[in-house]
């Protein structure tokens, strides 16, 4: 599904900074990886260079096989709302629309049938439950309906590949739990591949897999096994070798 | 560091932040004082300016002033809402209401006095300029020589230092009440959407609708009389029309899913929505101020125009001569010839003698004989007449500076003619056949034209005028030297060179022409400032809405359809609907005189729609380029 090879990020300017170097990372199909690291350890880097956001200095990515940042711009948006779905720490949501138009917005973009876009946005907010806030205001509901809702948005096109950054970090820790719970749902009933960039451990330990950066550079991954509980601790563990500094790992929430 | 300190540095190194609002200030003060520089300029206010000229001047300096009280007053509204945050910042820390408001009192003061001496220093420069394009625009005599201007340095240093001491004591008492996390979730805060009231929506378009319909059917004298209650009701209409009517229109269309859930629409129109708020004030001024700017401007060319057209009327050849009884004819007449001759003007000339006949109401007409109609016609580019035995003309003159002539019906000419059976001395009875408007022979009233054996018959004239008239051959105009010389000696004695009247009219009208295209100007840019001003205060939301949406995937074609729209409709709304009322005003202005305006009016308001589109396009190129900046 996703292929990083030898992806390094050199940001210009006076002094020349080095954000990534060779990362290697192979995602497969219906996977759920995270990406775990300490503050400036590059996750959120990597992150921009898959969504296509930012891109890499060298190396390449490969979507499907296909290497997005040969597109063209016109060509790249598109492939961007038809294929990838984005999850933002401040949900990104537009204040001027309720949470129904947010939702259906990647779709207006491409010009879909009403009828269509209201079936749709109809299923997904029954899946993600938040079928009683589909005409309220964004300033009108919680930050956990707030994040439901732009999983829906992300979700409403079906998309290959979700990318989600620190989906968690506004969130307290009941609606934390309920976006992953969410997120783990659409990977196992929708089967769609998962990136998930985060802070908390109670978080990543939803995932498959759990890939640590640190200082730009690869640091170690585990997987899960049957045991999430066994998981978040053996993240813990890595957390604390890996020697971040302590305020980088948030308290632990059951 | 002291506060005083705090408060200056404050400005200077956050120079970006007060960029807008300093230009916007300096470019007032410079307005303000390139127009008094003008105003109080020796030449024009000499003794050969009349005194209602500076009287004038000085009206239009006070309006001046006060609009710049509420630019400036305007600009530091919208800086000062764009700085909630950093208000609510300095709080936390501890700073108390009065400091802020004393630190808002020192910036204001200190950009104020920098915008008021850098003004006067760029109104300087900018005068000269303006002085030479015056002396070019008003046709005065002497050149008007650039003066060191110590009055009006003295006269805008004074003004503005107290317009801006005044705004910053109203702007901090703005300030009052406001509670810290308001300050902080400033930008957060959603305004909410606005709502429109069906009541009051439907009465906008009524009093829209009324008053245009008045102003469009009343005529005359009538149109002085409906002007104040037309213009009020069509204030509040547009008022209305922004407040109301335009967000109802657009809740409608939001409603329609089909039409709101259609590729960028969404995006456009939710925005556009949330904006109206904020967006119909600075709409409604606009207009507003663009309206007036067009209708000065447009009356002040649509006058001169009118006025050169009647004195046009009046003078159909270059020069003409009729005798006003002096006694010294063939010598006037033989000066004149003598004068065009030697400045080397080929001329044509012709002589007729206009027969006056009495009437038994003892009251004279003019009859002339069809040959020597057509002699005057034929010089003067006119059609020249066929008239029949016995079937007379009757001649109506045209002269729009009087009032007479104009369109005339079929029953109305019909009447006219049975009016105008002449009864002569000797039982001779003319009776017109037709009617034609004409201003060759140089009479203000209807006179009559009979073919050649007709005028055999007629009695005896109670008096006969000579009448010359000179056209130049080769189209060109006589020098305003002969000109001049000829008109010093002869006017009395009743000479009429239709260019120097142009040109002496000019004169006189010029500055005031001068006057109002400056008003006009101003204005008008001033409605452009707005216009940027609202649409910068926009910026930040929109890069960080477009920042949200492009990661979703918005081509850079999509980003530019919907700025480009936003922009578009933020720039011409307001205009179109200040050209609508400019031109109404304007049909109303020509019904008054009976003087069709259609082309001035055309010139005006296309000319201000091109300079609007030009700076649509400018203004447009560098929004969308700071927005996709940000999204890189």
């Amino acid at each position: 599904m996703l292929k990083i090879r030898q992806v390094s990020k050199v940001y210009e300017g006076r002094i020349a900074y080095r954000a990534l170097s060779d990362i290697n990372l192979t995602v497969e199909d219906n996977e759920f990886v995270g990406i775990m690291g300490p503050s400036g350890s590059g996750k959120t880097t990597l992150l921009n260079m898959i969504a296509t956001i930012d891109e890499p200095t060298t190396g390449e990515i490969l979507i499907n096989g296909e290497n997005p940042h040969r597109l063209k711009k016109e060509k790249l948006a598109q492939f961007r709302r038809r294929e990838l779905g984005f999850v933002f720490q401040d949900f990104n949501l537009l204040h001027t629309l309720t949470v129904e138009e947010n939702m259906v917005l990647p779709l207006t973009l491409d010009g879909k049938k009403v009828s269509e876009m209201k079936e749709k946005a109809k299923n997904i907010a029954k899946k993600l439950g938040i079928t009683e806030i589909m005409n309220k205001r964004t300033y009108e509901i919680s930050g956990g309906q707030a994040q439901r809702a732009a999983v829906a948005r992300a979700m409403i096109h079906t998309p290959k590949l979700l990318l989600a950054d620190e989906p968690t970090g506004n969130l307290d820790s009941k609606s934390s739990k309920d976006v992953m719970e969410m997120l783990e749902s659409i990977n196992e009933k929708e089967k769609t591949t998962m990136l998930l960039v985060t802070h908390d451990p109670q978080a990543a330990s939803y995932c498959n897999r759990v890939v640590f950066i640190r200082d730009g550079k690869f640091y170690s991954e585990i997987h899960r096994g049957d045991n999430r509980q066994a998981f978040f601790q053996k993240i813990i563990d890595t957390l604390s070798l890996m020697g971040g500094d302590s305020n980088d790992v948030s308290s632990v929430r059951v | 560091m002291t506060f005083r300190q705090f408060a200056f540095n404050n400005v200077i190194r956050n120079k970006r932040l007060y960029a807008a609002y300093f230009l916007s200030s300096l470019f007032t003060v410079m307005v303000f004082f390139t127009f008094s520089i003008f105003a109080s300029h020796p030449q024009l206010t000499g003794d050969n300016m009349d005194s209602y000229v500076s009287f004038g001047m000085n009206v239009a300096a006070g309006i001046i002033y006060v609009f710049s009280f509420f630019f400036v007053l305007y600009s530091m509204s919208s800086f000062l809402q764009s700085r909630k945050k950093e208000f609510g910042l300095l709080m936390i820390q501890g700073m108390s209401m009065k400091q802020i408001r004393s630190m808002v009192f020192l910036e204001n003061m200190f950009i104020g006095f920098i915008a008021t001496i850098g003004g006067i220093g760029l109104g300087l420069v900018f005068a000269k300029g303006i002085l030479l394009v015056a002396e070019n625009v008003l046709i005065i005599d002497n050149e008007l020589p650039f003066y060191f201007p110590t009055q009006p340095i003295l006269l805008t240093f004074g003004c503005f230092i107290l317009l801006f001491f005044f705004i910053s004591i109203f702007v901090s008492y703005i300030l009052r009440s406001r509670k810290l996390i308001d300050l902080i979730k400033g930008d957060k805060k959603s305004k909410g959407e606005p709502k429109a009231n069906i009541f009051l929506t439907i009465l906008g378009v009524l009093l829209l609708g009324s008053g245009y319909a008045v102003a469009l059917t009343v005529d005359g004298l009538m149109v002085i009389a409906a002007m104040i209650p037309v213009i009020i009701v069509v204030i509040i209409g547009t008022y209305l029309l922004f407040t109301q009517l335009s967000v109802f229109i657009i809740r409608r269309l939001k409603r329609k899913e089909n039409f709101f859930w259609h590729k960028t629409n969404m995006i456009l129109l939710s925005d556009l929505s949330f904006r109206m708020k904020d967006n119909a004030r600075s709409f409604f001024l606009v207009a507003i101020i663009s309206t007036v700017a067009f209708s000065a401007i447009g009356t002040l060319y649509g006058f001169q125009s009118y006025i050169t057209a009647g004195l046009k009327q009046v003078n159909q050849t270059t020069v003409s001569y009729q005798d006003n009884d002096t006694g010294n004819e063939e010598a006037n007449v033989a000066y004149i010839d003598d004068t065009l001759d030697k400045a080397n003007i080929d001329m044509d000339k012709e002589r007729v003698t206009l027969h006056y006949y009495k009437l038994p109401d003892d009251s004279e007409v003019l009859i002339a004989k069809e040959s020597d109609y057509n002699r005057i016609a034929n010089l003067s580019d006119n059609e020249t007449l066929h008239v029949e035995d016995g079937a007379p003309v009757l001649m109506g003159p045209e002269m729009t500076l009087l009032g007479v002539g104009g369109e005339t019906s079929h029953e109305e000419e019909a009447e006219a003619l049975k009016d105008a059976v002449l009864e002569l001395d000797n039982d001779t009875i003319l009776e017109p056949a037709q009617m034609v408007a004409s201003n060759v022979l140089p009479s203000t009233t209807a006179y009559y034209v009979v073919s050649d054996h007709d005028f055999e018959s007629l009695p005896e004239p109670a008096t006969g005028e000579n009448y010359y008239a000179w056209q130049e051959t080769a189209d060109k105009e006589i020098p305003l030297e002969i000109a001049e010389k000829l008109d010093s000696k002869l006017s009395a004695e009743g000479i009429r060179i239709g260019h120097y009247e142009e040109y002496i009219m000019n004169k006189m009208y010029g500055p005031i022409l001068f006057v109002g295209l400056f008003i006009g100007i101003v204005f008008f840019v001033s409605a452009g400032s707005f216009l940027y001003f609202r649409l910068y205060s926009d910026l930040d939301e929109d890069k960080k809405k477009f920042q949200a949406i492009t990661k979703m995937g918005l081509t850079e074609k999509e980003l530019k359809k919907v700025l480009n729209r936003q922009t578009a409709l933020l720039f011409f709304a307001p205009i179109a609907v200040a050209l609508i009322h400019g031109a109404v005003a304007l049909t109303a202005l020509s019904n008054m005189f009976f003087y069709s305006l259609l082309k001035e009016s055309t010139m005006v308001l296309s000319l201000f729609l091109v300079i609007q589109i030009v700076y649509f396009f400018i203004v447009r190129f560098y929004y969308i380029r700071q927005v996709k900046q940000a999204l890189q």
